[in-house]
């Protein structure tokens, strides 16, 4: 037994240093540690021997193939490298060869093709797309919007705060968007009423990562302010919405919420897309998905903004692409849209 | 807040069967959380209504909305106390504490509760300990106002309120031993603490079988303090909870009133009283116009509907003027802290008018006439050009995962840091894409896909020492077709691309035909091309490919999409 392991270590000891490419080798580890390969099979002989026999001949066994192993990968390593030095030689040629006609198809990422379905819905009515800051201030994405250091409604943002050693702002003062929402005050200095805009883009939280929740998010948003803007415009807004993403006959039901930078504030349910209000699994038997939030822009976060509230009114509208895209596409795992698995991704 | 079902039906005359009600708390006032048949479980994460999370503010609401009358009092705060001696109190902060009241009961003897308490306490998620202990949840639950019990034996001296010694400890009721600081509010006797205000008790003073003589704290302390250490303690109590959404003075004598009328029950002795601080709540008063509620809301709502509405709900209206436009002066009822103006007003009207039942109307023609960002035209042509050219569009994380800083080596030093990253896997913001393809070209090459072409355009981050940080809007293609030398196809695929984007708003470069001077380890060293500015395609080495465990060669190319923008 001790001969045949020692045989079989210099036998391939000898081949895995000549090899000379990595299919050699490749060939050199299956014929050792493949299926039927020499290493993987000699186990099977030792119930045979005795116990004094085996306890010698176990450590012996573990060496040789942990040795192995570590050949392999080194001479690896080393085909590697010497193939690396031959790189200097490769040409820079750009010119097409005959064998580059084929064709792929192509795939937008599914988030990316509802939210063009968005985007063109919304711009039909004057939307125009605003592009907001990823990383913003604590003004910006809090303060200014009315909720206050401490409010107890800041539990519903688990906020990423961004190391600030090395700038000049205070710690704490700088995060990751938490939601579209830190456009309003930019948006609301930006332009004139009337004002019909609309974020999308990604909103980050912390959150720990499982089949339906993300630490990385799109938000849609709309900010509309004019003079008369009521709740009988959010209403339309949201049926707007379902009918023109989900199906003409999802209708949208509005709920009092509370966001602090809404006033009145509204939770926006969709009948659910399944059983069209009758109840089922996915809606837990209540006929209605909770799929939006919104309300009439808070009068302080208008005044924050410069515009006069005793003048004019507003909506926020938002919604998450990634839980329509679920719903629409039937997506069960949310994780799946930036794993960067093709096979998915190939789907749309 | 968990609601027990036969504790509301002891509060109010219930006109409507429970699942009805169910159905309709979401409608007219809030989410639910759960429900079973002992209670139902109000969804109170972030909202503003500190009266729901008292059974007589449930109670108060599901009057309004069901239209079932409430069979409560008010509890009157009767007892004589100028027969009774005053407990010493000191408070350091009259803005941290600015009421403070201590009654001393004696002649107490500790048993278990009644069933009745028990199932109380359990709809409403709380343990039960002993009668002595549970009569100060069964107020908190009942009135929303916290109180603690301390045995009055294993308190020595005078009690203060004050703030933390930096360094300080306290063993807490769970025997946990806490590391205080100077932002913890305390109370203490002459020995040291007693308990964190407002969060929880100290272990040598809690109540033992062997408690005859009680303290009854009942308080109000400043929310922010409380939910600052609470949070740095992480220690979220059924009691902070409530002193973070805020409490009335109203409610704390109630509660206090409550609490020891049932001592007295159990045999108990009220002997000595302190109450500290000012002890009537200031009644609000807003301005609320018919004219406001129905532009608002949109509809046209009479003026008696609003003041039915509101005078469910608690509101004193006062007409200030009634012809066509109606206009009142509104008494905020004293429980509805999150009342604060005439909008606050509005949503109650819309609320008890039913949000589903405002009718959808079109937006106006007032069309405004902002120029659109041609940054998201381009982008949305550069996708559609890309996946014309067969390339799929995937979507990363904005982080760099540790797996790719370790097989890149890649300088953390030059990357925003979060500062309070979820794992060591989102700690480190990208500052530019292609590595985050190489990462996902990679994991579909070991997962059998040899043909990848794919592409993603999203935002990479850069710090700065001005303003905000430094975001653009990147593309990045990352293309491995199995040949020695994807970079030729990467070129053509670049190329029909820019021969697309013809009469875009955009100046890409077709590149420098000659090989550039190529500094980067990153590359092969003869295939990288420069396309202006700091935009480029390479094969990457195959020395950082392997990295990743994977043979075949990878081109990559990367642009800043918005420096390629004329300004």
């Amino acid at each position: 037994m001790e001969q045949k392991i020692i045989q079989i270590q210099n036998n391939f000891l000898e081949k895995i240093q000549k090899a000379k490419s990595l299919k050699e080798l490749d060939e050199y580890f299956l014929a050792l540690f493949g299926k039927t390969g020499e290493i993987t099979l000699l186990p099977k002989e030792f119930p045979k021997l005795s116990k004094e026999k085996r306890k010698q001949i176990g450590p012996l066994f573990n060496q040789t193939k942990q040795k192995l192993e570590k050949a392999i990968q080194l001479q690896r390593n080393k085909v590697r490298e010497e193939s690396y030095k031959k790189l200097e030689t490769e040409k820079f040629t750009l010119q097409p060869q005959e064998s580059q006609g084929k064709k792929r198809q192509g795939h937008l990422h599914p988030v990316t093709k509802l939210e063009n379905e968005i985007v063109e819905l919304f711009t039909k009515l004057g939307f125009k797309q605003y592009n907001a800051h990823h990383i913003d201030t604590e003004g910006y994405n809090f303060e200014l919007l009315n909720i206050p250091q401490g409010h107890p409604a800041r539990d519903l943002w688990d906020t990423l705060y961004i190391d600030t050693s090395n700038v000049k702002t205070t710690p704490g003062e700088l995060l990751l968007k938490t939601h579209t929402s830190n456009a309003q005050i930019r948006i609301m200095r930006e332009f004139k009423p009337p004002i019909r805009m609309m974020s999308i883009d990604r909103c980050f939280r912390y959150e720990n990562v499982d089949a339906r929740h993300e630490h990385t998010l799109d938000q849609f948003e709309i900010v509309y302010i004019d003079k008369g803007v009521n709740m009988a415009n959010l209403q339309y807004l949201s049926e707007y919405f379902f009918k023109g993403i989900l199906g003409k006959d999802i209708k949208a039901r509005l709920r009092p919420k509370y966001y602090p930078f809404v006033e009145p504030g509204a939770g926006v349910d969709g009948l659910c897309i399944f059983c069209k209000g009758k109840g089922c699994k996915v809606c837990g038997g209540v006929g209605w998905l909770e799929l939006a939030g919104a309300g009439m822009i808070h009068p302080t976060v208008l005044k924050n903004g410069g515009i006069d509230p005793s003048i004019y009114s507003g909506i926020a509208w938002g919604a998450g692409p990634e839980r329509m895209a679920m719903l629409k596409y039937g997506v069960k795992d949310i994780r799946s849209f930036k794993n960067g698995d093709l096979k998915f991704l190939e789907k749309f | 807040m968990k609601v027990s079902i036969s504790w509301l039906k002891e509060l109010i005359d219930l006109k409507v069967p429970v699942e009805k009600l169910i159905k309709l708390l979401p409608l007219r006032t809030i989410g639910l959380k759960s429900t079973d048949e002992n209670f139902f479980e109000l969804d109170m994460k972030g909202y503003n209504r500190a009266d729901l999370l008292s059974m007589r503010g449930v109670a108060r609401e599901v009057s309004a909305i069901a239209d079932s009358p409430a069979s409560f009092k008010p509890v009157n705060f009767e007892f004589k106390t100028q027969r009774l001696c005053e407990i010493p109190v000191e408070i350091e902060s009259k803005e941290l504490a600015p009421v403070y009241c201590l009654v001393k009961i004696e002649n107490l003897k500790v048993k278990p509760s009644s069933p009745e308490w028990i199932k109380k306490l359990t709809d409403s998620g709380i343990r039960s300990i002993n009668n002595v202990a549970d009569i100060t949840n069964l107020a908190m639950i009942e009135f929303g106002q916290p109180m603690h019990a301390f045995d009055a034996e294993k308190v020595k001296g005078k009690i203060k309120v004050k703030t933390a010694r930096k360094d300080e400890q306290i063993t807490t009721l769970d025997g946990k031993i806490r590391n205080l600081n100077e932002k913890d509010l305390l109370i203490t006797d002459e020995a040291g603490p007693i308990g964190i205000a407002g969060i929880m008790g100290e272990k040598m003073s809690e109540i033992s079988s062997s408690t005859t003589t009680i303290l009854l704290e009942a308080a109000i302390f400043k929310p922010i303090p409380i939910r600052k250490s609470a949070q740095r303690l992480g220690l979220h109590s059924e009691s902070s909870k409530r002193f973070q959404h805020g409490l009335t003075k109203t409610n704390l004598l109630q509660a206090l009133s409550s609490a020891i009328k049932m001592y007295e029950a159990l045999g108990g002795k009220l002997t000595a009283i302190t109450l500290k601080g000012n002890l009537a709540d200031e009644v609000k008063t807003i301005k609320l116009t018919q004219q406001k509620v129905n532009s608002l809301i949109g509809i046209a709502i009479s003026s008696k509907q609003i003041e039915s509405f509101l005078t469910a709900l608690g509101f004193k209206l006062t007409s200030r003027s009634s012809d066509g436009n109606a206009v009142w002066d509104v008494a905020v009822p004293y429980w509805r802290l999150d009342i604060e103006i005439e909008e606050d007003l509005i949503e109650e009207v819309a609320r008890m008018y039913g949000y589903e039942k405002i009718p959808a109307k079109t937006l106006d023609t007032n069309i405004p006439d902002h120029t659109q960002n041609p940054l998201f035209g381009l982008l949305d042509a550069l996708k559609k050009a890309l996946v014309m050219q067969g390339l799929t569009e995937v979507e990363t994380y904005s982080y760099y995962s540790t797996q790719v800083i370790k097989n890149l080596k890649l300088k953390v030093e030059n990357l925003i840091r979060v500062a309070n990253p979820i794992s060591a896997e989102t700690e480190y913001l990208r500052n530019n894409l292609w590595p985050n393809l190489l990462e996902v070209a990679a994991k579909n090459i070991r997962n059998n896909i040899k043909d990848i072409a794919i592409f993603e355009i999203g935002k990479v981050y850069a710090p700065r020492k001005e303003n905000l940080p430094k975001e653009n809007y990147h593309l990045s293609i990352a293309l491995s077709n199995g040949t020695d030398n994807p970079i030729q196809e990467l070129n053509q695929i670049y190329k029909a691309v820019l021969k697309h984007l013809q009469g875009e708003e955009v100046q890409l470069h077709s590149g420098v035909e000659q090989k550039e001077q190529n500094e980067t380890k990153y590359f092969h060293p003869t295939r990288f091309k420069s396309l202006g500015k700091a935009d480029w395609m390479a094969e990457i080495h195959p020395r950082f490919v392997n990295k990743f465990g994977v043979d075949q060669r990878v081109s990559v190319l990367e642009i800043d999409i918005e420096a390629t923008m004329p300004q």
